[in-house]
């Protein structure tokens, strides 16, 4: 395909969630299959870019205004964003500021501000990239993705939702609706620091979301992912372990590197190396434990 | 595909498949040739214009997700032959050299004026963070729009 392809394209514009999920499943078959568009920064430049592959187009279902996919919301305690919200959107909202900032500084670094108006969390949850920032961000609150098809909803914790390196469990014919998840009180701890060969329009070398509760010397609650050091949004396992089994002082920076190298498998690509990844893993996480009152 | 939309305070109808983009629309059936090609990838920002308000990459935007929204070009800045205070002030203050930018620059610099009086060098940078300038070195344009600033401010406030 190319920029020349584009005329060749049909675009259904659903009316409704239970429409769209409808089209989705009856078009499962289709050859070439159903590409759901939001703000176009990954299938347009992929269009534009994957030059003469022949074969069937896919069907383009324009979802970047259904009102079900959009907004946020926060009840009970639990933060809910629409899939179709862009970054923009995040970043400008109270409700995140307020009970998830950390989403709200990530917003400002991804690409440029064009980007931002276009760019949705949905999206990136979609192609499953794991240099994705927003996704790595989220992943810091331990989010539930919320997806829909004809079979009814269902919930998915982000480490069920990706697979593999921009493989995820979602159905052909589901469609991710929102993301949800419950934020720690608010005033809690967070970080996000990327590392990027510019401040803008940069793709991560290295991206992390932190967030914690500190209680006592003791961190009680540890939300932490890295962007671009593993095939998946990385959830840092062995680090969650190793910080919240150990009081604070007793958080060494041995032991905190170690956790952090069992957890990334870094590649060298065009971006950046292993070898500086993996420094950069273990330096920013050193900086949010730094942060939380450890000595590292 | 029928798209209705408002290009620069016109109403406009285009026919046209959903997917070609906006950026070709633009440039072709409607002969606004301000936004330019660049790298069509949404990395360099040259493609840059108002939909609905916000400054989006008009190379990543498809037209059939355009029915009924507001589009505002470089051509839509100007009125007549005289020039915005925000396209007089890069002009005079070498904001504008080349001029590749430049079109998508004035669009993300004057989304950024219509949301702050009074922006910070920092909020003028992160506004055209997007923008790529391989002229200016970026100072000048900055000065440019902390310019503009002051002009619009006076131009509201009246003569003191």
């Amino acid at each position: 395909m190319s920029v020349t392809d584009l005329p060749r394209f049909d675009m259904v514009h659903p009316e409704s969630l239970e429409a769209l999920c409808t089209l989705i499943h009856e078009e499962k078959e289709r050859p070439g299959g159903v590409a759901m568009l939001a703000g176009g920064t990954d299938l347009m430049v992929e269009i534009a870019q994957t030059g003469s592959r022949s074969g069937p187009l896919p069907l383009v279902v324009d979802i970047s205004r259904m009102a079900p996919l959009r907004g946020i919301s926060f009840d009970a305690g639990r933060l809910r964003i629409g899939a179709a919200t862009t970054y923009l959107e995040i970043e400008r909202s109270g409700l995140v500021q307020q009970h998830a900032p950390l989403l709200c500084r990530m917003g400002q670094d991804v690409g440029g501000p064009t980007i931002q108006a276009r760019g949705t969390l949905g999206g990136n949850l979609a192609t499953s990239s794991p240099a994705a920032d927003g996704v790595a961000a989220i992943a810091a609150y331990d989010p539930v993705i919320v997806l829909r098809s004809v079979r009814g909803e269902r919930q998915l914790p982000l480490a069920e939702l990706q697979t593999g390196y921009k493989q995820s469990s979602r159905a052909v014919d589901e469609v991710i609706v929102a993301v949800e998840c419950d934020p720690p009180p608010v005033g809690s701890p967070w970080i996000w620091r990327k590392v990027g060969t510019r401040l803008a329009q940069a793709i991560s070398k290295v991206a992390m979301g932190g967030v914690a509760v500190v209680d006592e010397g003791r961190i009680s609650r540890f939300g932490l992912a890295l962007a671009s050091v593993a095939p998946v949004t990385c959830l840092m396992s062995a680090t969650r372990a190793y910080v919240l089994e150990n009081e604070l002082s007793a958080v060494s920076t041995a032991g905190l590197d170690a956790a952090v190298e069992r957890d990334v498998a870094p590649i060298d690509d065009i971006r950046s190396t292993r070898d500086y990844r993996v420094h950069c893993s273990r330096a920013v996480v050193r900086a949010f434990l730094r942060q939380l009152g450890a000595s590292v | 595909m029928r798209v209705e939309l408002l290009v620069n305070g016109q109403e406009r109808v285009v026919e046209m498949p959903p997917m070609v983009r906006l950026l070709d629309v633009l440039r072709g059936q409607l002969g606004l040739i301000g936004a330019k090609e660049g790298c069509g990838e949404g990395e360099c920002g040259t493609c840059t214009v108002m939909l609905d308000g916000e400054p989006v990459n008009a190379c990543l935007v498809a037209i059939g997700q355009c029915n009924g929204r507001e589009i505002i070009t470089v051509e839509g800045l100007a009125e007549g032959e005289h020039l915005t205070p925000l396209q007089q002030c890069m002009a005079d203050h070498g904001g504008a050299q080349c001029g590749i930018c430049t079109p998508g620059m004035l669009i993300a610099a004057e989304a950024l004026l219509r949301r702050e009086r009074s922006p910070s060098d920092e909020q003028i940078r992160a506004a055209v963070a997007g923008n790529i300038c391989r002229c200016t070195g970026y100072q000048r344009i900055v000065i440019s729009i902390q310019e503009a600033a002051a002009a619009r401010r006076e131009q509201s406030e009246g003569p003191r």
